[in-house]
């Protein structure tokens, strides 16, 4: 294998997908996708638009639930029905559109559905010292900077969103995180952030999915390239195994496309 | 309005934003009650000097009795607005309800508390059905209106054949006439008081090291100020016949609802669902769940905003809940700084817009205008609200979205 090369030390298996398959009405979104992931590796999942990838990040943060094929987390079979079992499973999903609140200050996005709150008799206050603690360590293991904790976000720039939104997913300290296109309609500079993000996701020896649109981001981050097309994972490269025209060559399938029937 | 667009971008990305800019969000957000208080100012000097009987003990028992019914109704609807809805039937629920209790109290000589609890029952009930409706996907706006309609003539078919119940004499009637005697009232006062200022510096003290301000600052101040207006409220109204028992059914109605949407989880999650929903339901909010205790809270508050006005009015009939009522509860809580896009705005906001509201009312009739410019003032009043929470909303403070 050419990955042997390439990979000097891999973690611990995360997540492993076998043969997963997905099916909207006749609409075969995905098909017999395989894909593992490491513990302390960023894995790029590229492909043209309706290839398949949000579905994929919707199956394996309990969104969607797969027709068929398997999923192991740490190599224990998992079925993840709800969003809450992937996230018990420690598998936390940062979605395209934020989710964030824009009335909400950076605190309560941050804790929002998981609040820490005192007794029941009380109403459940929220402990807001005890969350703002929190909220601090996290925005600062990420080194995301808010003006402050206590306006609505809803006046943050994008890029301090999107921390906030990855910052979100950190709160309950997960081993995966998922990305769906977090550097898209970011400008320069808040994508670097971003990307720095990331990276340092990786460096807490977290394992991170990332979909992005973007080739020069991927080259930039990731440790693997997985490349989907029309439901189907078409290639899969290693650190400095590919170029820029290998990868735009595996979405199109403009090389690919006489050996596709067999491939599959 | 679009000057203010002209600092808005640097508030985007900068660490350090312009005075101005920091002003205007201060005042849209924390402090939005402060520019409600200044109107309320101007309003109040203005009448006094036209007429100095406006701001005497006994005008200002009399406005404070006037706008408790507004000001509860407009706490329903504060909670409604909150989760991004809409109410046009509460004020016609108030009738109905206040009708059933006078119903069950007087015609069928019930215990007064059954009759109340009788009369807040038909308003959960009623709303509860609306929700479900709402829930179901048709919306608020729609199912209100025909609500609305569907409560004038629940009203006639709940009233006796001839239109009217009288209540005066019965202890019905007690509940507006009763005055608490001066001291007692400023015993009330003050334990309330001492409690706010025990919970101020409980939450001082919890943050410890990491609160920014001073125990003068985030202690002392809000001590004072809440003292001065409340002792100077118990004061004038003591100079007159005492606090009125409605007045401080509405201040605990506000205290209650003040601790639940600030300080719990349930309070989270209104904001929550009002600012986003599909992000509220991600993160595991029951969505719906939420909808329905708004709409419940607005039914228990209908209900005893129409009691309370019954027994002010001495009478339930074919007109109670209908007039200008729905409109002068929704203003208020516009005007108060409750948002109509949800999500934004304090229970204080009730209060604060049934004050300039009742105040206006109030101020206009003292100096015998007529009736018209009540309703040119309402009305103008309500369209300039909302104009400031398009601009609040919509506007220039939130950069990333229009
Ligand atoms: N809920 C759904 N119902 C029906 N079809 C769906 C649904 N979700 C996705 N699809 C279909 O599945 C296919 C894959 O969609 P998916 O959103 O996963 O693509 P994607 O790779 O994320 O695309 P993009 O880059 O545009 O985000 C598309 O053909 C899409 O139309
Ligand atoms: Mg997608």
């Amino acid at each position: 294998m050419p990955d042997a090369a390439t990979t000097v030390e891999r973690g611990e298996l995360l997540l492993e997908l076998n043969q997963v398959s997905k099916y909207f009405g006749g609409v075969r979104a995905l098909h017999d996708v395989d894909l593992e992931l490491y513990r302390g590796e960023v894995v790029a999942l590229v492909g043209d638009n309706g290839a398949g990838k949000s579905t994929l990040v919707k199956v394996i943060s309990g969104v969607e639930h797969p027709d068929s094929g398997a999923l192991r987390v740490r190599g224990e079979a998992v079925r993840l029905e709800t969003p809450r079992a992937a996230q018990s499973a420690g598998i936390h999903t940062v979605y395209q559109d934020l989710s964030l609140c824009d009335n909400l200050d950076a605190v309560r996005n941050l804790f929002l559905g998981q609040e820490i709150t005192g007794g029941f008799l009380r109403g459940r206050p929220v402990s807001r010292h005890r969350m703002e603690q929190q909220a601090r360590d996290v925005l600062d293991s990420l080194a995301v900077k808010v003006r402050s904790l206590n306006t609505p976000v809803g006046g943050l720039s994008g890029g301090q969103r999107q921390g906030i939104a990855i910052c979100r997913a950190l709160i309950s300290d997960p081993s995966m995180v998922l990305l769906d296109e977090p550097t898209a309609a970011l400008g320069v500079s808040q994508r670097a952030e971003v990307l720095d993000l990331i990276l340092r996701l990786k460096s807490q020896n977290r394992g991170v999915l990332v979909i992005s649109h973007d080739l020069k981001d991927v080259q930039e981050v990731a440790d693997r390239v997985v490349v989907m097309r029309l439901g189907s994972k078409v290639a899969e490269f290693g650190r400095g195994e590919y170029t820029s025209s290998d990868l735009i060559a595996a979405i199109t399938g403009a090389h690919e496309a006489p050996r596709s029937p067999e491939s599959n | 309005m679009s000057t203010h667009k002209a600092p808005a971008p640097t508030t985007a990305g900068e660490q350090s934003t312009p005075l101005l800019s920091r002003l205007v969000e201060g005042l849209s957000g924390r402090y939005r009650s402060i520019p409600v208080l200044f109107v309320l100012g101007l309003i109040w000097l203005y009448f006094y000097s036209r007429n100095s009987a406006y701001l005497t003990s006994t005008n200002i028992t009399n406005l404070s009795l006037q706008i408790v019914t507004t000001a509860i109704l407009a706490l329903g609807i504060v909670f409604v607005l909150l989760v991004g809805e809409i109410d046009l039937s509460s004020a016609l629920l108030s009738g109905v309800c206040a009708t059933v209790t006078a119903q069950l109290a007087i015609k069928s000589d019930w215990p007064l508390w059954m009759a109340i609890l009788g009369g807040v029952a038909t308003g959960l009930v009623f709303v509860l059905a609306e929700v479900l409706a709402i829930i179901f996907g048709v919306p608020s706006l729609i199912v209100t209106l025909g609500g609305m309609v569907i409560l004038q003539g629940l009203l006639l078919v709940v009233l006796p054949p001839e239109f009217v119940i009288n209540i005066g004499g019965t202890d019905f009637a007690k509940i507006s006439s009763t005055y608490i005697p001066s001291g007692w009232a400023f015993v009330i006062a003050g334990v309330g008081w001492l409690l706010f200022c025990a919970a101020r510096f409980r939450a001082h003290r919890e943050r410890g090291a990491a609160a920014d301000s001073s125990a003068l600052v985030s202690v002392g101040v809000p001590a004072v100020l809440c003292g001065v207006v409340v002792f100077g409220a118990v004061a004038v109204l003591g100079e007159g016949r005492g606090l009125p028992l409605p007045v401080l059914i509405l201040v605990a109605m506000l205290l209650i609802a003040s601790y639940a949407t600030s300080r719990t989880r349930y309070g989270t999650h209104l904001y929550a669902v009002g600012g986003n929903r599909e992000a509220a339901q991600r993160a595991g909010i029951p969505v719906s769940r939420m909808v329905i205790y708004s709409f419940l809270v607005l039914g228990a508050c209908a209900a005893v905003a129409g009691i309370i006005e019954a027994s002010r009015l001495l009478a339930v009939s074919n007109s109670s809940g209908g007039g200008p009522l729905m409109l002068n509860a929704i203003a208020a809580a516009v005007v108060g700084g409750a948002s109509l896009f949800g999500g934004r705005g304090t229970v204080w906001a009730a209060l604060l817009g049934a004050l300039v509201i009742g105040s206006i009312n109030n101020g206009v009739q003292l100096l015998g205008l007529s009736t018209e410019v009540q309703s040119f003032a309402t009305g103008g009043v309500l369209i300039l609200a909302v104009a400031i929470d398009v601009v609040i909303t919509r506007g220039s403070l939130l950069p990333n979205r229009r």
